[in-house]
């Protein structure tokens, strides 16, 4: 979970201490004591933040803020004690964007490989649908023939060896790797693993791997941090290009991963990607039928072209 | 004075435990100094103090009065409507609402907010390992509460003026893409938008506007397969394509060993695959580049020729 909260300075707005506060306070007076770390942990704040609006919120209630009239709470040697729970016992009801966050992740979870569709998730689900009068949300994340052996294996720490085929090299690969986690991005599904031959953590698309099995090995697991969305296959060494696309190209921007999306004033937009092999340019210039142009660099200018050519000979009778 | 969090927080108090709606007088009686004296003054900051409880979802009710307080508006705070109702989830649940949280991104905090309001826990599991991640796009909460209200949406789609008029029956995601599917009241058909298409704001309708058909169901309302979502006049169904050695294992892992229509001694391939979305088949066979040829029908071959001939000529220049 994201702590960018905790990294944020300067002082808080009071609408957000405010929503805070009052998840905070049902969360401890329902437990009566909660050291102040653990508290600061799970709503992701500095301890100094938490302890302030604590100690802040400790001097509020009801008319006329007799001591019984305030909230029942004080902070002693790094532990909060609750005392009577007389006002902000229950949380506010969720928003309509919480509920909808709420059902999505829980319909996109019971798509992951392993879920039990009639355990507790799926039974939370059903009643929270009931419970807010809302629509079930219909998600499918399809997975390609291999994801579950590889979820299994992360599960387990089994070490694979695989048949890959590499865009990049556009050749089949044998390799070992130790699959360290596994998620799904943009309708495709990838494995994040230690790439034994190679020495380095690498990230594999699964509908490339053409044949997987256990070696028999099991490896020590570590935490990797999923790459996220759009910067994931961001390599540091990886060549860019310029593109230009008119009007009427924007999915090209959506669908695939940029560095940098500028609109232009005659309604096309200027892209800046990272470009993984000439492949994958290729393929994407040949899908845009010629609403993206290569700028720079200049040895791709003609790629789109020139990879069209070829294709047509295909089709073209040879005499 | 007190500070602001200060005082949202006792006024939020008072107008959820008070019996009777209070005028802004009565409730500057009350919180004691905390509102300035000056009328004009108090009125702006109690203004913005309700504006600011009302933008985090409290519910701030106001009624102006008649008889002998005619003209006076009061305000109160239904606790009904304030408080998260008993969900009746037990601990199982909560965490496994927890596990979804961690592991599906959705690019917003929404999630781990209502993890918090729901108090729960996630039973010391092991980080997660499995994760997928769904487009955070602003649209989507209105959508879907005016989906579960049945209200009706205007709003603009890319690519065109007008402004649509949609009884939104259902919210789909296909492999990170969402959509919503619906009645377009002004074309009298079912009609598939893509939510991240749509520009600006959503604008929902009162509720309770339209009844969903009893046989609308989400999931044939929507092709899993985009290659075969019909768009305008429909064509052809199928087509067959080659795939060279190479690719043949690839194409076959992907589509199935049903699609498979013949070998050849070479390795080759040649594999049916549904075509009546033509701009989503031709991506697809693009992605092959030169290891893929469409053998038939005549006019889909026709029409990536067409395509090709456009790009190649592009490059002379």
């Amino acid at each position: 979970m994201s702590a960018s909260a905790s990294k944020r300075r300067g002082p808080r707005p009071a609408s957000e201490r405010l929503r805070r506060i009052l998840v905070m306070l049902p969360w401890i007076m329902e437990r009566g004591e909660v050291p102040l770390a653990e508290v600061a942990a799970r709503f992701e704040l500095p301890e100094s933040d938490v302890l302030a609006d604590l100690e802040r919120v400790a001097m509020c209630g009801l008319p006329p803020y007799e001591p019984g009239d305030l909230v029942d709470l004080y902070v002693d040697e790094g532990v909060v004690y609750a005392g009577v729970p007389r006002i902000f016992t229950r949380p506010l009801r969720l928003t309509t964007p919480e509920a909808f966050a709420l059902l999505a992740a829980g319909r996109a979870a019971l798509q992951l490989p392993g879920a039990d569709t009639a355990g507790a998730l799926a039974r939370a689900l059903g009643k929270l649908e009931a419970a807010l009068g809302a629509i079930g949300l219909d998600i499918e994340l399809a997975r390609p023939a291999n994801a579950d052996a590889v979820a299994a294996a992360v599960d387990a720490r089994a070490q694979l060896t695989m048949t890959y085929w590499s865009a990049n090299r556009d050749e089949m690969t044998e390799r070992v790797i130790n699959p360290l986690g596994v998620f799904a991005d943009r309708g495709h599904w990838y494995v994040v693993a230690d790439d034994v031959g190679a020495a380095g953590e690498r990230t594999f698309r699964i509908d490339r791997i053409e044949s997987v099995a256990r070696t028999g090995a099991t490896f020590e697991p570590r935490s990797v941090a999923t790459p996220v969305a759009a910067g994931w296959f961001a390599g540091g060494d990886l060549p860019q290009a310029r593109l230009l696309v008119e009007s009427g190209g924007e999915w090209i921007a959506e669908r695939y991963p940029m560095v940098s999306v500028t609109e232009r004033s005659d309604g096309g937009y200027e892209l800046v990607t990272n470009v993984t092999s000439e492949q994958w340019l290729a393929r994407l210039l040949l899908r845009s039928g010629g609403r993206a142009v290569v700028v720079e660099p200049e040895q791709w200018r003609s790629l789109g072209s020139d990879v069209a050519s070829r294709i047509l000979a295909r089709y073209r009778p040879t005499n | 004075m007190a500070d602001t969090f200060e005082r949202i927080t006792n006024l939020l108090a008072l107008l959820l435990e008070t019996r009777q709606p209070l005028s802004l007088a009565e409730i500057s009686d009350r919180l004691i100094g905390q509102y300035p004296a000056a009328e004009v003054s108090r009125r702006t900051a109690f203004e913005r103090d309700k504006a600011l409880l009302r933008a985090e979802g409290i519910p701030i009710e106001q009624t102006v009065l008649g008889g002998d307080r005619a003209g006076q508006t009061v305000y109160s705070i239904d606790r009904q409507r304030y408080e998260l109702g008993d969900l009746g989830l037990d601990e199982a649940e909560r965490q496994a609402l927890h596990f979804a949280v961690a592991a599906v991104r959705t690019g917003t905090e929404w999630g781990t907010e209502a993890i918090w309001k729901l108090g729960a826990d996630d039973g010391g599991r092991r980080p997660v390992e499995l994760e997928a991640s769904l487009p955070a796009i602003a649209a989507l909460p209105v959508l879907f509460q005016a989906a579960s209200e049945r209200s009706v949406v205007r709003f603009r789609y890319r690519g065109s003026d007008d402004e649509r008029a949609l009884r939104p029956y259902s919210l789909l995601s296909r492999n990170g893409v969402w959509y919503v599917v619906g009645f377009d009241e002004r074309r009298g058909e079912k009609r598939t938008f893509r939510a991240d298409r749509i520009e600006g704001e959503v604008r929902a309708g009162p509720p309770g506007a339209f009844e969903r058909p009893v046989d609308f169901d989400p999931r044939t309302a929507f092709p899993a397969d985009p290659k075969t979502m019909v768009v305008g006049d429909p064509g052809p169904q199928t087509a067959l394509v080659a795939i060279d050695a190479v690719r043949a294992s690839q194409a076959a892992r992907e589509l199935g060993a049903t699609a498979v229509v013949s070998h050849s001694d070479d390795g080759s391939i040649v594999v049916e695959v549904p075509c009546s979305n033509l701009q989503s088949f031709r991506h697809w066979v693009l992605g092959w580049l030169e290891y893929a040829e469409v053998l038939e029908p005549a006019e889909v071959r026709a029409d990536l020729v067409a395509w090709l001939t456009d790009l190649a000529s592009g490059s002379a220049t």
